[in-house]
């Protein structure tokens, strides 16, 4: 995966928007929309100008255009209404297929990223709601505003084309102003997210490190800390706004600028006082009606401008979103699932994570018979347990060859399908100790589930609180170990022929280890097995041990 | 008045000059829309008027003035719309740099078991996104400020055309508002469900995304993004839900402003077309002035939900206050043990897994409330003493090695704020890491990733030993400190704490299966192995057995 740069490319965030935001979006109707609101506002200025014109003329001849100008507005609500609905139902279908593919990323990620919880967090659920406004207004008003603009500039030059050539005129400052301040506002609102999006991690870290803080006094110095950071989201927040508004300012000076100018034009020439020669003389109707309008000329593009915020959000998301999300659709993951336990064969294997400096492993061969166990020892950081992870795709291959029973273990290609795994943070769902059990082999009876409880050393566990004890998200009540025998209990209810263990008997004492360690020789009867230990006593049930050198 | 309340009493007091600065440019970008558009409609059409009465009346009309006010507001209207969004904005931040740190200490300060028991989800959630909330209360605050004065400048240009045409766009500026807020009560319900749902999903997600390897091999990759894809569908159906429901407001706000301007043309007509073009128009652009306060009501159910969540944040009981006060080196005494542990005792607490080493040390450290009769340091029960009074005797090093996203020496200097270089690696050295951290990029203030990814599991036990070793506490608590090390870094972080200890005089409880590290030891204390499966057990009952009986136990 390629790391994010430092200064994206713009043109490489509108693809990504672009390959994000399908035409299936089915987006026109809300354009189509918008669209119908600039036909009503040229109702309501025809209903108005009538009207005025009318006023002298009683009831009869006044009314009708009084009609107009209400229905108008009541039609202009209905669409703003609608679009509101589309856009949003848009923005959910576009929401969910980008989140889906997050979360599927996410559960990829090779455990030695730099990136914390908190930022991934903030990656799936508010960066991903970025896009919300991006398609829900955004994308509407774009189109809208290309073509809304147009109707109001014909109708207006049907009944002045000198008030229309003037709204034309004040177009050319504005979009120039517009690229000018846009551009900046956009480079600013990417720092201001990755400053957002840092501060998220950062509280979320410390409220994960909340023991330790309180056990060393330090949370009166983590909030000061987490009190500067705040600050620096809001100089950098202040910092986008100040541009953004400076845009936004400088199109309502230009749509204010065309009403005043519309007006001005329009008194002059019906005083017949314009100091130049017009080839056209305005009555009153048509005069207040150019004018009426004339705030409609700027009104998609005020929309436009009120939604780009929007834009510079989706855009600075999407940037942050890795790269595989954009990757052309990939060949399907092969699953590796050998019946019997297989031979796997490492060459020269070396695993080097993005953004490390140093590889994990390298130069690593170990040809592991089937049915062989092999325990992997070695000093702290010597690569015990990214060996393991290679296995199941989690770490990157960056050197060497791996393959199981010949067959080449490629990126595409794991074992996870025939292994099982003993960790060091097993997953705990809040559901019966049962129910936490059986996640690794689902259509398993109640009886091979409490087999594998007891076979795990959860005999205790058993007998005080029984296969159906609820138990929490956090695992609260459960001791370190027992959070291990779950987990080898899962490892022993999945028929499987490679068993990974990764420190499986760590945090037990000499009693409970011996007698798990009896367990594990048995349990491993059949399947390849890699077991990453410190422990002796467990590393001798082993048919061989290979030692990883530490690397200097 | 609530904790939030006073918080949020005294941000406003703080950004008191934005506030009103605010508040003033909001006045003046309504009336001065207002005055734009009545202006240009009364222009234009009594020109019309004069241009058809013939010359003479042309020269007499006064076209200067008109025409130069309504340059003049156009330029005005756009400065003040610009001053007024900073400087809603500039006190929106400021406010909430302050209350976010304040949130975090609340957290911190609430009871260990609530504070412990926040999800990083939840809390992150509260802290970001509903502050978020808060800082649109900040910048929508001059939202009444506006209304009022496109009120008085619409009401004042309507009433040229007599009381009724006024008295109708002030009824039709209050009819939206009434909807509106009827509009927001239902918006209500919505909004709650939003904030829910992404707090749901960002548990949901945090507890998946830590058991990747688990989940490939039992093949639950697709489970595990079905349960998060379930709590995504809810969110989204739940902004969806809350999105479409503000097309209501604009349904209303159009329909009123053409209310306002065909009943302003119809209750002027008396007064001629000049009066009714600038009446209609003023009163399309009085209503037009109602368009921030609108959307604030419409904000308004999410903001409240913010602020009742964050509300129930700082709203906590006092800190418990120490009845009396333990000595600077106390002595520890465990129930039921014969003699107390003297201050600078070795002692090895043994046991079986799960019979609650960990749980003994984490109540000393005050991480979990002490029962009564269990416990004693000097002769003060230590339910009486505060968690924050005796943290300061206890320096320890977590069996997690838990450790902050930062640098080496981010987590260092938590051991001891003031320490310098030279103590730093000092207790390097001592935990057997100095050679490593020299080794590394950027030596101490190298990023060692979130929890110390970036280390392994060894060299992350050791920099959580550094740091309890740099701790100036009369107890040393270690809980399995060699754990996952090998025997020949084991070997030299035993003989440096053994001439640490001599050095320091400092007493010593460790948690270790290690043989090589318990013979440190000059007492052992074993806690009873029933006690961990007894379902309601606070506190293991603990014996206290001669050194002897602890070798032979090995």
């Amino acid at each position: 995966m390629r790391s994010i740069s430092a200064r994206p490319d713009p043109l490489d965030a509108v693809q990504r928007l672009a390959r994000i935001v399908p035409p299936a979006a089915r987006l026109w109707p809300a354009t189509a929309l918008l669209v119908g609101d600039t036909l009503a506002g040229i109702g309501f200025a025809a209903g108005i100008s009538g009207a005025v014109v009318q006023v002298a003329a009683g009831w009869g001849a006044l009314l009708p255009w009084v009609v107009l100008v209400v229905a108008a507005g009541m039609v202009r609500g209905g669409c703003a209404l609608l679009a509101a609905r589309i856009g949003a139902e848009a923005a959910q279908r576009t929401k969910r297929g980008v989140r889906a593919a997050l979360v599927t990323d996410l559960l990829a990620r090779a455990p030695g990223g730099r990136a914390t919880t908190g930022t991934l967090l903030a990656t799936c659920v508010d960066e991903v709601e970025a896009l919300d406004g991006y398609v829900a207004r955004f994308l509407p008003a774009r189109s809208a505003g290309a073509l809304a603009p147009l109707l109001v500039l014909a109708v207006t030059a049907i009944a002045s084309p000198i008030a229309a050539a003037i709204l034309g005129i004040t177009l050319i400052p504005f979009v120039a102003a517009m690229i000018l301040a846009g551009g900046a506002a956009a480079e600013e609102s990417r720092r201001q997210f990755g400053a957002l999006s840092r501060l998220s991690g950062l509280f979320a870290d410390r409220i994960r490190a909340l023991p330790i803080l309180l056990a060393f006094g330090g949370e009166q110095r983590e909030a000061e800390r987490l009190g500067t950071a705040s600050d620096d989201v809001a100089l950098r927040t202040m910092r986008v706004l100040r541009v953004a508004f400076l845009s936004s300012a400088s199109l309502e000076f230009f749509a204010a600028l065309s009403v005043a100018l519309v007006a001005v034009y329009a008194g002059f020439n019906l005083l017949g006082l314009l100091p130049f020669p017009v080839p056209e003389k305005l009555d009153l109707a048509r005069a207040f009606f150019v004018l009426a309008l004339a705030p409609e000329f700027y009104l998609p593009m005020r929309r436009l401008a009120a939604a780009y915020h929007d834009k510079q959000a989706a855009q600075t998301a999407v940037e942050r979103f890795p790269d595989v999300l954009f990757a052309p659709p990939g060949v399907t993951v092969a699953a590796l699932a050998p019946e019997t336990a297989p031979r796997i064969t490492l060459t020269d294997v070396a695993i080097a994570y993005p953004g490390s400096d140093a590889p994990a492993i390298a130069n690593v061969s170990i040809d592991i018979a089937p049915c062989e166990i092999v325990a992997v020892v070695g000093p702290s950081g010597s690569g015990k347990s990214s060996l393991l992870h290679l296995l199941l795709g989690l770490a990157p291959l960056s050197a060497g060859r791996v393959t199981i029973d010949g067959v080449d273990l490629g990126a595409e290609i794991s074992l996870a399908a025939a292994s099982a795994w003993v960790g060091q943070t097993p997953l705990i769902i809040p559901a019966t100790l049962r129910a936490n059990i059986a996640l690794a082999w689902p259509t398993a009876t109640a009886d091979e589930i409490e087999q594998a409880a007891l076979r795990a050393g959860l005999g205790p566990m058993l007998a005080a609180r029984g296969l159906d004890a609820p138990i929490d998200a956090r695992g609260g009540g459960l001791s370190g170990g027992e959070i291990r025998r779950i987990a080898l209990a899962r490892a022993l209810l999945k028929p499987s022929a490679v068993l990974l263990l990764d420190e499986p008997t760590a945090h037990l004492d000499q009693a409970g280890e011996a007698a798990l360690v009896e367990t594990i020789r048995a349990a491993c009867r059949g399947s390849t097995t890699l077991i990453a230990t410190h422990s002796a006593v467990l590393a001798a049930i082993a048919d061989r041990i290979v030692s990883l050198e530490p690397r200097a | 008045m609530t904790p939030l309340a006073v918080l949020l009493a005294e941000q406003r007091r703080r950004q008191r000059s934005m506030l009103a600065r605010a508040a003033g440019y909001a006045a003046l970008v309504s009336a001065a829309s207002v005055l734009l558009l009545g202006l240009s409609g009364w222009f234009i059409t009594a020109a019309a008027i004069a241009g058809l009465a013939g010359p003479i009346v042309v020269q007499g009309f006064n076209y200067m003035l008109p025409s130069a006010a309504i340059r003049l507001l156009a330029i005005v209207r756009t400065g003040a719309r610009y001053g007024e969004r900073l400087a809603s904005h500039e006190a929106a931040f400021g406010a909430l740099a302050r209350i976010r740190p304040a949130l975090f200490r609340a957290i911190a300060a609430a009871p260990v078991s609530r504070a412990l028991g926040f999800s990083t989800g939840e809390a992150t959630a509260r802290i970001v996104q509903d502050v978020g909330v808060i800082e649109t209360r900040f910048a929508m605050a001059s939202a009444p400020w506006g209304l009022a004065a496109a009120a008085v400048a619409g009401a004042c240009l309507a009433v040229l055309g007599g009381c009724a045409a006024a008295l109708a766009v002030l009824a039709c500026l209050g009819v939206l508002l009434l909807v509106a807020d009827r509009l927001a009560r239902g918006l209500e319900e919505p909004g709650r469900a939003v904030q829910r749902a992404a707090g749901a999903l960002k548990d949901e997600l945090a507890a998946h995304a830590a058991a990747a390897a688990e989940l490939r091999c039992y093949d639950l990759e697709g489970w595990a993004a079905a349960r998060i894809g379930a709590r995504s569908d809810v969110l989204g159906e739940a902004v969806a839900t809350q999105t479409a429901a503000l097309g209501w407001f604009e349904l209303a706000q159009a329909v009123a402003i053409a209310l306002a301007a065909g009943a302003v043309t119809v209750l002027a007509r008396e007064h001629g077309a000049a009066i009714v073009a600038l009446g209609a128009l003023a009163a399309a652009m009085t209503i037009d002035g109602a368009a921030p306060l609108v959307r604030r009501i419409a904000q308004r159910g999410a903001v409240r939900e913010a602020e009742a969540r964050l509300g129930g944040l700082l709203e906590q009981e006092a800190p418990p206050v120490s009845r009396g006060s333990a000595s600077v080196r106390p002595s520890i005494r465990l129930a039921q043990s014969d003699s107390p542990l003297a201050p600078g005792t070795r002692v090895h607490l043994s046991g079986r897994s799960g019979a609650g080493k960990t749980r003994l040390v984490e109540t000393l450290l005050g991480l979990r409330a002490a029962d009564r009769g269990q416990i004693w340091l000097d002769d003060y029960d230590l339910a009486d003493l505060a968690p924050a009074d005796r943290r300061d005797l206890f320096a320890w090093a977590p069996q997690d090695a838990a450790l902050l996203s930062g640098t080496v020496r981010d987590n260092l200097l938590l051991g001891c704020a003031d320490a310098d270089d030279t103590a730093l690696w000092d207790a390097l050295h001592d935990a057997a890491l100095d050679d490593h951290v020299r080794a590394l990029p950027h030596g101490l203030d190298s990023w060692i990733g979130e929890n110390g990814a970036r280390l392994s599991g060894g060299e992350r036990r050791r920099l959580a030993l550094a740091r309890a070793y740099l701790r100036p506490a009369p107890w040393l608590v270690l809980d399995e400190p060699s754990e996952g090390l090998d025997r020949a870094t084991e070997e030299v972080i035993l003989a440096r704490l053994t001439a640490r200890l001599a050095m320091t005089r400092q007493g010593l409880l460790l948690v270790s299966h290690r043989p090589a590290l318990a013979a440190l030891c000059e007492r052992v204390v074993v806690l009873d192995t029933n006690a961990a499966h007894q379902r309601d057990v606070r506190q293991p009952l603990s014996v206290s057995i001669p050194i002897a009986a602890e070798t032979v136990a090995q």
